[in-house]
């Protein structure tokens, strides 16, 4: 479970969030939409316990991430907008890498597992990653939290510079990882991605969380609608 | 840690450039290295060569008068060292042919940079070139970006989450930077003991691997301090032009700086100043070859009344070697006057260099390797010091025999046969010991402790403030 509590936080002399409180259950996705600058990015840095709240709490999995960053990170599985992986490595030795560090040993065959579940072609498997393209890197990024056997999923602006096919095969690798019980929170400005994807939908705006929605209650041009409704102010 | 370490070598070996580079680095290092042996297997066989010309010169020797042997003289040679291919340290520039008679000591003369424009211009390839300069600049290029590029491209954040500390990245990155400057340190190493596998005894054993721990140190300083400007600067830019600067202070700038102001401290005086104040001192001795000098006439006295005889005639040993013994241990006394005062002055500017190691750990690195590869003041100054003391035993034997051979005062046709110039022994240097020399540099090598240590400290405990978000 994945949790804000009334948290407010002020970066750069700037309120970036502003008594922030949301909650994304296992097995929902929960998309943030916000324009740049909209406080989406500083949520992220609260929950991963990169920046600590001046009041309130962020929570994943029951743990406080301010105050035991280090534990509530065994729970996260973390995509950034771009998946920066080693390019000198192939996709398996990157995963092999970053789950060794987790202090979690797999089998070639368990880590080929993860990566081809998570939509990575067989043959690509043992290519430098500096051939792959971006949406091959993304599926890399979230074998490593799923091999981290995640329960929790932020994914900053996963979507940015993927072309359809590879956004659609997000939307579904995704939609998988919620059936298997994941909380996942995906802050994004794409709108039609968001309702595509998630269950429920944040609308932030200068750090505040000015609507939410089930996106079964919309259809994307009424999300778009109140989107802009909300940008235009 | 581990992990981490592993997957940087890995990648170190996935850079094609990089394994062009180190593979030329390493054919480089061991041709310097096999270069610098075959010049100094060249030097020890010229030098060889010379030594047995001279000694077959003074065995020929017969039926010369001793004295008249003694200004025959003889000459040593400062023997070349098989670490000295390592370092040449002051070697070039010192000269190493010494020549030995009486009355006088002589200079050392033919230094290698008098003789070859190149050597004085550019010093000699040695590995120590490399060690010092090159491969610590390498190991720069190497480490600036390591972890600023790990933040750039957001991996240091994943590494984190993974559950990486970001003090055990810093050091990982440091490590295995440091790791490949041991390599290319063992290569040397390796190369320079199988080259010169005969010429390497209990001592020079001692001498390579505390050479090599030394330089291991100042890797390790050049690498932590790089990754450490990566991870905390804020562009991979910032960091590289402030490790290149540093490494421009503390190679180029400082030691010239620190060596200009040691000189305006502690002046040693102009050759010709060095020259003059010993002859005015000589001048106030004895003169062995003016019977008439005012002092020969006290010591002949003094003599007389010592034998309790009346004339020099009666005297049962020739006053003439006497009164040349005499005349050479005054010389001797304003040599030891004179050189101690100058030595007195190189310790003292020695020390205030060395204390140059506290903000250049560079500098200590240059001493301590010039001193393990025998290539330093110490012993070169050890080496005049063995020198003149076998010219002083040799021109006292030859005295000796001049004035207690049996001959009377006067009689210039006393002559020593081939058997007595034979049973003088030749001049062997003796190279101090790695424990003597090592007391000279306890300074260098503490201060490189020091460094290594507060490097560590200041890591260890500013690595946490580094801010990922």
């Amino acid at each position: 479970m994945i949790a804000i509590q009334n948290a407010s936080l002020s970066y750069k002399g700037k309120q970036a969030v502003d008594s922030l409180s949301l909650t994304v259950a296992g097995g929902e996705i929960y998309g943030l939409l916000g324009p740049n600058g909209a406080g989406k990015s500083t949520t992220m840095n609260m929950l991963l316990g990169f920046l600590k709240p001046d009041s309130g709490k962020t929570i994943i999995a029951g743990i406080n991430t301010s105050e035991q960053a280090g534990t509530s990170r065994k729970h996260i599985g973390y995509i950034p907008e771009n998946v920066n992986l080693y390019p000198y490595l192939s996709g398996i030795e990157n995963l092999d890498y970053f789950c060794k560090i987790a202090n979690l040993h797999y089998s070639r065959q368990e880590l080929s597992g993860f990566l081809t579940k998570c939509g990575l072609r067989e043959e690509a498997l043992n290519r430098r990653t500096e051939t792959y393209s971006k949406g091959m890197r993304q599926k890399v990024g979230i074998a490593i939290a799923y091999a981290k056997k995640a329960s929790a999923y932020l994914l900053d602006e996963p979507a940015s510079g993927l072309d359809p096919l590879a956004s659609n095969e997000l939307s579904l690798l995704l939609k998988k990882l919620a059936d298997e019980g994941a909380a996942i929170l995906m802050a994004s400005h794409d709108i039609f991605r968001v309702r595509e994807t998630c269950h429920r939908i944040g609308i932030l705006k200068h750090g505040v969380l000015v609507n939410e929605m089930h996106t079964s209650a919309v259809t994307a041009n009424e999300l778009e609608k109140i989107y802009l409704n909300y940008m235009q102010d | 840690m581990k992990q981490i370490i592993i997957n940087e070598l890995k990648m170190l070996f996935r850079v094609r450039v990089l394994v062009y580079l180190t593979a030329l680095f390493i054919i480089t290092l061991i041709m310097v290295t096999w270069s610098g042996s075959a010049q100094t297997s060249q030097q020890q066989q010229q030098q060889q060569a010379a030594g047995e010309h001279v000694r077959e010169q003074w065995e020929s020797i017969d039926n010369m008068n001793p004295h008249s042997a003694a200004h025959y003289g003889s000459y040593v040679f400062k023997p070349v060292t098989s670490l000295s291919s390592i370092d040449e340290g002051i070697n070039s520039i010192t000269g190493n042919v010494l020549r030995l008679e009486g009355h006088m000591q002589n200079e050392i003369i033919y230094s290698e940079a008098s003789q070859t424009l190149s050597v004085s211009k550019f010093g000699k390839l040695k590995p120590s070139l490399l060690l010092q300069y090159i491969i610590p600049l390498l190991l720069i290029f190497l480490a600036f970006a390591s972890v600023s590029s790990e933040k750039e491209t957001g991996r240091l954040k994943l590494l984190v989450l993974q559950g990486a500390s970001l003090r055990s990245v810093i050091f990982s990155k440091a490590i295995s930077v440091w790791m490949y400057g041991l390599l290319l340190l063992a290569v040397t190493v390796a190369g320079q003991m199988i080259i010169n596998s005969q010429g390497i005894g209990k001592d020079s054993l001692i001498r390579i691997t505390l050479l090599s721990l030394v330089y291991s140190a100042y890797y390790y300083i050049i690498t932590l301090l790089s990754t450490w400007f990566s991870a905390r600067l804020k562009t991979n830019t910032a960091s590289l032009s402030s490790m290149l600067g540093l490494w421009l202070l503390w190679t180029i700038f400082l030691p010239r700086i620190w060596g200009n102001t040691t000189d305006k401290l502690y002046p040693l005086p102009s050759r010709q100043n060095f020259t003059a104040a010993m002859q005015e001192d000589r001048s106030q001795g004895l003169d062995g070859h003016n019977p008439s000098d005012k002092r020969s006439e006290e010591f002949k006295q003094q003599t007389l009344a010592k034998y309790k005889v009346t004339s020099l005639q009666d005297l049962p040993v020739n006053f003439d070697g006497l009164r040349m013994q005499a005349d050479e241990e005054y010389g001797n006394a304003v040599w030891d006057k004179h050189f101690g005062n100058n030595y007195g002055l190189l310790q003292k500017q020695k020390k205030f260099y060395q204390l140059s190691g506290i903000i250049n750990p560079f500098a200590s690195l240059q001493s301590t390797g010039m001193a393990l590869s025998g290539s330093d003041m110490h012993h070169h100054l050890d080496f005049l010091q063995q020198a003149e003391n076998y010219r002083r035993t040799l021109i006292k034997t030859l005295n000796d025999q001049h004035a207690f051979g049996g001959s009377k005062t006067g009689e210039r046709a006393q002559k020593e046969n081939n058997q007595f110039y034979r049973s003088i022994s030749q001049f062997e240097y003796k190279m101090p010991s790695w424990k003597l020399i090592s007391i000279h540099y306890v300074t260098d090598f503490l201060l490189l402790a020091i460094w290594v240590l507060a490097i560590t400290i200041i890591v260890f405990t500013t690595s946490k403030k580094i801010k990922l978000a």
